[in-house]
């Protein structure tokens, strides 16, 4: 059976410095995947070759059957893979129900808004509070928030979180964890990205420990070795 | 300076000075004279917009100051036209303090707009002070450059011919020992990395003031030799066509390499007054400039800008994917 | 002297009004794009040329003129993004590089325009012919429309950039390239937009202008100036600063004229605005 997302032998880099030194994971029809590894190593780089903001250099790109190695980022939203950014990047100047609205900017998503909207703030209380707020005068949570609801606007068939849970007190963590529970129960399959290894097991079915540009360990979540391994695995890694 | 630079530039001049040998009829002598001047326009303008990496575009005010001080000076004040051509590097020196003020704490784009501004300033300025400006119409009939009896316009314009060169030969020569100096080294850190720069404690607001003053003195000099030579003064030396024509001449030369634009100068003044020969050619001929200037910036990766003599780099950071706005 | 003072105050509405709608433009591009358009007042230009060919020459009639001049600014805007602006978005000096590649392409308009149609002054007709008069003072009816057209002008593209989902895209590009990218906006179609607008406001500019006013090859210089004098005035941040700062740069340039003549306002303009900048390095309201 054929990848709903799949990755192979990927080779990226900023200008001369390579990142990405062949890296292939696989996402199959019904299930979530997480990323962990040191910081630096390629996770984000990743993220972005297959959101299409970063071109590579060699290797292959394969969503739902179709090639997207060399596709734009916009087309790529409109077949329904969509990426959230880490550092909850946004648009400073517009507001909260502005940007949601902005959102669901192509034609699948223009088909759902109106359902997804209402999803999204049932979803993040605080957003619809904070309706006409400008993005640039919410916190580093409900920013965060917004970048999630922004992703969902989209009516994504596969959603990518980049480090979602990235700078939050650990109370906002478990807001934003159960979020994504939420959003993972719904059916929508995530790729997350994440530190926070046992955050990553209670919401995906395989882990890939990505170290130096590459895959270093394939981990069954239901078959995970214990944290004190991981941390082991994690740390460890570093050193090779 | 390389052994080879050396070199050539030392085969280049001996070259120069035989020129008036080789070819002797004025029209030719007339290209290279006006080809001279542009050289040291534009290889000034290099020091303060490829070398110091400031958006200097203003650079042409400093030439057109220099060609109506001495204009005014030898014509109306009946000064000594020797004088009067030097006059011209003071007075546009004393144009670039008065620019480099506001310019000195300025970002990015205001640079640009705020130098701009003031070369059609100065345009403005000339054209509405007609009565001592000749406005629209320009001056005419300014004196010549003389050695007591000697009109240098004589033996086929020889004497100017040596001039030009000699001003050409001791502005590269201030130049390149700017380059050299502590302070050219200071520029460079600041064009490379301002921050950095800043918290080692270099005065940004104090370089630019500096820099737009030095590249000044020579450009007004010799905008002064420019009213001496051709002996009129026009508005258009504040204008777009020569700003075009001398940017080009900057851009295809290498920007920062200070000796790049020379080289270009030469061949561009020859290319750009062959094709006014050309019947039908004299307004086109910028549009061939224009697109020249812009198949250099396209060609060149990550445009001309980035195309420093190995000499003058020092340590880029890798260019990035990453689309930012730059200010 | 009320008179006089009415008149004044007409001449600032109009020089208001004009440059309100040219740098508009200049600010859109601007915010969108991170690029400063040199080429503006040759698109301006162009406009008035073509509106003339078509309106006169071809004797079309002034209003298919007119839809003609902006429809040909236009294109030569997305002409300008396609080739000279888009290759060199993202690279290092893009803000340097942009300047001397829309410089060149003011030089091909200009140059072009020269040749093609030549130095003898031409006018458009107006649209509207006649003179009203206001408190004492006359206008003429086509000046008069003007200075109702750019506030509705105005409005529309507060409208535009508040309320169509085109207007939001274009200030997401602006505010975050990549974020807009990852909703699925086309960036480089929005660059196209961007720009064909900004040149379309060029264009509309210019047709106005050109009955007015003469047409000339030069036409574009003199309004490049006063914008950019407005752009760094109202600072580049946003499209309502710029056109607060255009309204007051025309009044302030009719009562400049009045008392000091026409000789030396350009320099006092520029002496205020270099004030401007002393005080305030980013415009009177300007942002970035």
């Amino acid at each position: 059976m054929s990848a709903f997302l799949d990755v192979e032998n990927l080779h990226a880099g900023y200008g001369t410095v390579p990142v990405l030194r062949g890296v292939s994971i696989r996402l199959d029809q019904g299930e979530s995947i997480g990323l962990f590894g040191p910081n630096g190593h390629g996770k984000t780089t990743l993220l972005r070759c297959i959101s299409g903001l970063l071109p590579s250099s060699q290797g292959t790109i394969r969503f739902d059957g179709v090639e997207i190695t060399k596709t734009r980022p916009s087309d790529i939203v409109a077949q329904g893979l969509v990426h959230a950014q880490q550092g909850n990047t946004l648009f400073g100047d517009m507001g909260v129900a502005e940007t949601l609205a902005l959102s669901a900017f192509v034609p699948r998503a223009r088909k759902t808004s109106t359902e997804t909207l209402e999803y999204v703030y049932e979803l993040f209380p605080r957003l619809a509070e904070r309706r006409k707020q400008l993005a640039k005068t919410l916190s580093g949570g409900e920013r965060q928030m917004l970048s999630i609801g922004c992703a969902l606007m989209c009516n994504p068939r596969l959603l990518i979180l980049d480090e979602p849970t990235l700078g939050l007190s650990p109370k906002l963590k478990q807001e934003l964890c159960d979020a994504t529970a939420k959003i993972a129960a719904r059916g929508i399959p995530l790729i997350i990205v994440e530190q926070d290894v046992d955050f990553l097991l209670t919401l995906t079915d395989r882990l890939y420990l990505i170290d130096h540009g590459t895959v270093e360990r394939e981990i069954a979540a239901d078959n995970a070795p214990d944290h004190a391994e991981i941390v082991k695995m994690y740390f460890g890694a570093e050193d090779a | 300076m390389t052994r080879n630079r050396l070199f050539t530039i030392t085969l280049v001049g001996i070259a120069a000075l035989f020129f008036p040998m080789i070819f002797q009829d004025s029209y030719t002598r007339h290209l290279a004279i006006l080809a001279l001047i542009f050289a040291v326009i534009v290889s000034n303008w290099d020091l303060s917009l490829g070398f110091a990496g400031l958006f200097n575009f203003g650079h042409t005010t400093f030439f057109g100051v220099g060609v109506y001080t001495a204009a005014i000076l030898a014509k109306t004040f009946e000064v000594n036209p020797w004088l009067a051509m030097i006059a011209g590097g003071l007075s546009a020196a004393v144009v670039a303090v008065i620019i480099a003020a506001p310019v000195a704490k300025l970002k990015g784009i205001y640079v640009v707009l705020v130098t701009f501004a003031f070369s059609q300033l100065a345009l403005q300025l000339v054209l509405s002070q007609g009565q001592i400006t000749g406005g629209a119409e320009g001056m005419v009939r300014i004196p010549s450059l003389r050695i007591g009896d000697y009109n240098f316009a004589r033996d086929f314009k020889l004497g100017y011919y040596y001039t030009a060169l000699g001003l050409t030969a001791i502005s590269t020569t201030f130049l390149l020992l700017v380059a050299r100096s502590p302070f050219g080294k200071s520029l460079r850190a600041v064009r490379d990395n301002e921050d950095y720069a800043t918290a080692r404690g270099i005065s940004v607001a104090r370089q630019r003031i500096l820099v737009l003053v030095v590249s000044a003195i020579f450009t007004g000099i010799a905008g002064g030799f420019y009213a001496v030579y051709l002996r009129v003064a026009s508005p258009e030396v504040f204008g777009f066509a020569t700003l075009s024509l001398a940017l080009s001449m900057v851009l295809i030369g290498g920007t920062g390499t200070i000796i790049g634009p020379i080289f270009a100068a030469l061949v561009l003044t020859f290319v750009s007054e062959g094709m006014a020969g050309i019947r039908g050619f004299e307004e086109a001929r910028f549009i061939v400039i224009a697109v020249t200037m812009i198949a250099i910036l396209r060609i060149a990766p990550g445009g001309a800008i980035d195309l420093m003599s190995k000499a003058v780099s020092i340590g880029r950071p890798p260019p990035t994917d990453l689309k930012s706005k730059n200010t | 002297m009320m008179d006089t003072v009415i008149a004044t105050l007409i001449s600032g509405l109009l020089l208001g009004s004009l440059y309100a709608m040219m740098a508009s433009g200049l600010s859109l591009v601007w915010t969108t794009l991170g690029v400063f358009n040199f080429s503006h007042g040759a698109l301006m230009m162009l406009g008035a040329f073509v509106a003339w060919t078509v309106g006169e020459g071809a004797g079309l009639g002034v209003w298919i003129g007119s839809f003609s001049g902006i429809a040909a600014a236009m294109v030569a805007g997305v002409i300008i993004e396609y080739f000279l602006v888009r290759p060199f978005y993202g690279s290092r000096n893009m803000l340097l590089v942009t300047v001397m590649t829309t410089l060149a392409a003011m030089i091909i308009i200009e140059k072009g325009a020269q040749i093609i149609w030549g130095s003898r002054l031409k006018q458009s007709p107006r649209l509207f012919e006649g003179d009203i008069s206001i408190g004492g003072a006359i206008i003429s009816r086509q000046e008069a429309f003007i200075i109702v057209l750019a506030p509705l002008v105005l409005f529309a593209i507060w409208r535009f950039a508040t309320v169509t989902a085109t207007g939001r895209s274009l200030r997401a590009v602006g505010q975050n390239q990549d974020a807009a990218a990852l909703i699925g906006i086309n960036v480089n179609r929005a660059f196209s937009i961007a720009f064909a607008l900004s040149a379309g406001l060029a264009g509309l500019t210019g047709v106005l202008l050109g009955s007015i006013r003469f047409i000339t090859p030069s036409l574009g210089a003199e309004p490049l100036t006063k914008a950019m004098i407005v752009v760094i005035f109202g600072g580049l941040g946003s499209m309502g600063a710029t056109a607060g700062a255009a309204y007051v740069i025309g009044f302030l340039e009719a009562f400049l004229i009045l008392w000091l003549g026409l000789y030396w306002t350009p320099f006092i303009l520029f002496v205020v605005m270099i004030t401007v900048l002393i005080l305030r390095p980013n415009g009177l309201f300007g942002r970035k």
